[in-house]
């Protein structure tokens, strides 16, 4: 009786061992990354039902997490790990051997969007999974708008110019107080949204320094304008902004589709928010009414002992053409606002539905949509982080009076830089 | 006399071997990290790839005018802060030694509980209070003290109020808890003695009380100097990364940011642990020079 109750219980074990296999993935913000990847692990579950995929959310650190259990040979690092698409590259040039190689493994990048492709290219070899699109767009408060007595039916749809925008701003500000922007000062994403719209970054193709281009320097002058016109709500640090934002504090911000999620998450804000055209810089060629602003993608680490089961999940759900995937993406796309790059997922119904949450219930993710094909390709390099400090480091102290040009601040910024990467 | 010698070895024995375990761990989890960093200081350790450069990152350091300026930033907050919060803490100590016995209890676990509290909790409460339109600007605002709001996260100089606020409020009560059982080891009758001489509260407390204080405060403020040399969270989180533009950057976030977040340059980061370990041993030296006097030589 007890020898069978063992050999029972052994073999339980050894079934569910044999049975059950387990994907760990890391990854942040719940309503939006988190979220997708549940519905992404629902629909494989169902033709895998034995696997498990274990979801965490790493709020803080993720990538300080990484650097330590990549030092550490891949001791206690997940399988399969979401990258912002601007911070890979540091890893691809610190850690050669860390990801594996999706392209060998099979996965077709001709169904993505190849301006993700980019950024995850290393010679022959692509690394990712492209995930989310930053398409960016100028999210206005029609209440506030209406409030200035100006009509939003007039801007809505329509490709504007910054130096209209400043007009527009100054009425705002003149009649409700509210400055135009909020944004984020420690990373300064509009800046660079602007500079991106032409096509520039802080690197030309080559690896250079390419902060002393027009694009940059006509884009500081023109925050330095909207701050001293008292256009700008500054604040520190991403909770601060969304506060800012859910708290009326300005009447629109510059960014990207993801914000769907926040601005959804405060019912108030229903029926309040249009979302217009990235704004034209004026006078830099190259200069278009489009940007990117962030976007994630998905890795699997070398040192995963559960690599094919792992490379199999992300190719089977997210890069593969079926009924069930192609409503997985149309479902993260209504749920959180998460517009996938895999362009045969594209053609899903909720990608031109209006959306009754948004001013005269615009169908947003169809503009996200047509301004994504203007982006371009994207170049971000391995120290994009550390020049995206420095800049916006520089141009704070621009704004507090501490510098005095345009042309000491790009100084200050490129020997911040070089400071900090020991050149 | 030879049985005695065989039971005190044994005793000794035995001793090494209760100690073993922690030995074993220390050597492992202190002393050898130690030692290889020693290693690494030489070389520069950038991802996986480690070359020699000799005293390349000391240069690298003498160059680096961030780095430079986050000690400067350690040191403003050291100078000023540590004093006024040792301060704070004794006469709390004396006045919550001398407040009536039933309260004194509630009041010190009051004092003492925002140095057991997460420091992520209290960050986001902080960060809260302290917003352009959070509580305390709003409170002062209708109050007609100020008649813009304080940049209290997002301004260079208030910035560092605020990381000295915080430090404060978090460690005054640690500090405290000290104070308070040398406090209570005093001789009462020195006291009495003083009373009848006719001495005010004010003047016992600076003639009596701190003086025989003197090993605990030189306690405090040896760990305090150190632990603000190494002050970490607050600037990473409180102030979003040593901000506005590395105004409260400090050498140990700066550490932090080089090996982990912009750079994986573990050579250089080390580098900066050994400089800033010596600064903290120099100021301990001093600290007990001045103050530990006589005890010191001894």
């Amino acid at each position: 009786m007890k020898k069978g109750l063992l050999i029972g219980l052994m073999l339980f074990l050894a079934f569910g061992v044999f049975a059950q296999q387990k994907i760990s993935v890391w990854c942040w913000d719940p309503n939006f990354n988190v979220y997708a990847m549940k519905q992404a692990a629902a629909v494989y579950n169902k033709t895998k039902p034995n696997v498990t995929v274990e979801i965490v959310d790493m709020a803080q650190d993720i990538e300080a997490k990484i650097t330590a259990g990549l030092q550490a040979g891949g001791a206690g690092l997940p399988d399969i790990a979401l990258f912002q698409d601007f911070r890979i590259e540091q890893f691809f040039q610190d850690y050669p051997n860390a990801f594996v190689d999706l392209k060998a493994a099979g996965v077709d990048y001709s169904k993505l969007a190849q301006y993700k492709v980019g950024p995850m290219t290393k010679g022959t070899k692509i690394y990712g999974i492209p995930f989310d699109t930053g398409s960016t767009g100028l999210w206005l408060r029609t209440d506030y708008l209406k409030a200035a007595g100006l009509n939003p039916d007039s801007y809505l749809g329509k490709n504007l110019k910054w130096s209209d925008l400043i007009k527009f701003g100054v009425t705002v500000k003149a009649k409700t107080n509210k400055p135009l922007l909020s944004y984020q000062s420690d990373n300064f994403d509009m800046l660079r949204i602007v500079v991106q719209s032409t096509g520039g970054q802080f690197f030309k193709a080559d690896g250079s320094l390419n902060l002393r281009s027009d694009a940059f320097k006509k884009s500081i002058t023109l925050f330095k304008d909207l701050n001293d016109k008292g256009l700008l709500y500054s604040v520190v640090g991403w909770s601060d902004w969304i506060n800012a934002i859910n708290s009326d504090q300005s009447a629109g911000f510059l960014n990207a589709i993801w914000m769907v999620g926040s601005v959804k998450s405060r019912p108030e804000n229903a029926g309040k928010y249009m979302i217009i055209p990235t704004p034209l810089i004026e006078g830099v060629s190259g200069a278009a009414n489009a940007s990117n602003n962030g976007g994630s993608s998905w890795y699997v680490f070398a040192s995963s002992p559960n690599k094919a089961l792992a490379v199999d999940f992300l190719k089977s759900v997210w890069a593969t053409t079926t009924e069930d995937t192609l409503a997985f993406y149309n479902t993260i796309l209504k749920g959180a606002g998460a517009m996938g790059t895999y362009i045969p997922s594209l053609k899903g119904s909720n990608y031109t539905a209006k959306d009754e949450f948004f001013y005269k219930s615009q169908a947003v993710y169809q503009d996200f949509a047509k301004w994504m094909e203007k982006v371009p390709v994207l170049k971000y390099t391995p120290n994009y982080v550390p020049m995206r400090d420095a800049v916006a480091h520089a141009v704070l102290n621009y704004f507090q009076g501490t510098l005095k040009t345009v042309d000491e601040t790009i100084a200050a910024a490129e020997a911040e830089y070089k400071q900090v990467m020991g050149q | 006399m030879a049985q005695r010698g065989r039971h005190e070895r044994y005793l000794n024995r035995f001793g090494w071997f209760c100690v073993a375990p922690s030995m074993v761990l220390f050597c492992l989890f202190m002393l050898y990290p130690i030692v290889s960093s020693l290693y690494y200081v030489t070389r520069k350790w950038k991802g996986m790839t480690d070359t020699f450069i000799g005293l390349g990152n000391f240069v690298r350091m003498a160059n680096d005018k961030i780095f430079q300026a986050a000690v400067g930033h350690n040191f403003l907050f050291m100078f000023i802060q540590v004093p006024v919060m040792i301060f704070l803490a004794l006469l709390l100590a004396v006045f919550l030694n001398q407040s009536i016995r039933r309260f004194r209890g509630p009041l010190r676990l009051a004092i003492f509980l925002p140095s057991i509290t997460s420091l992520v909790v209290v960050s986001v409460l902080f960060r809260v209070l302290l917003q352009t339109n959070g509580f305390l600007n709003n409170v002062m605002l209708d109050a007609h003290l100020i008649t813009t709001p304080i940049g209290w996260l997002n301004d260079a100089f208030w910035t560092k109020v605020t990381i000295m606020l915080a430090m404060t409020w978090r460690w005054t009560g640690y500090n405290m808890v000290f104070f308070l059982v040398g406090l209570q080891s005093l001789d009462r009758q020195i006291f009495e003695a003083a009373e009848v001489d006719g001495a005010s509260k004010a003047r016992q407390f600076f003639t009596i009380t701190v003086p025989l204080l003197v090993p605990i405060i030189l306690f405090s403020a040896v760990t305090s100097t150190s632990g603000t040399m190494q002050l970490f969270d607050e600037p990473n989180i409180l102030t979003w990364q040593g901000g506005p533009s590395n105004a409260t950057m400090t050498a140990a976030l700066y550490i932090f940011r080089q090996a982990f977040v912009v750079n994986s340059d573990f050579g250089y980061a080390t580098s900066m642990s050994y400089v800033v370990v010596l600064i903290s041993g120099v100021f301990a030296f001093i600290q007990l020079r001045l103050l530990g006097g006589e005890r010191v030589k001894k």
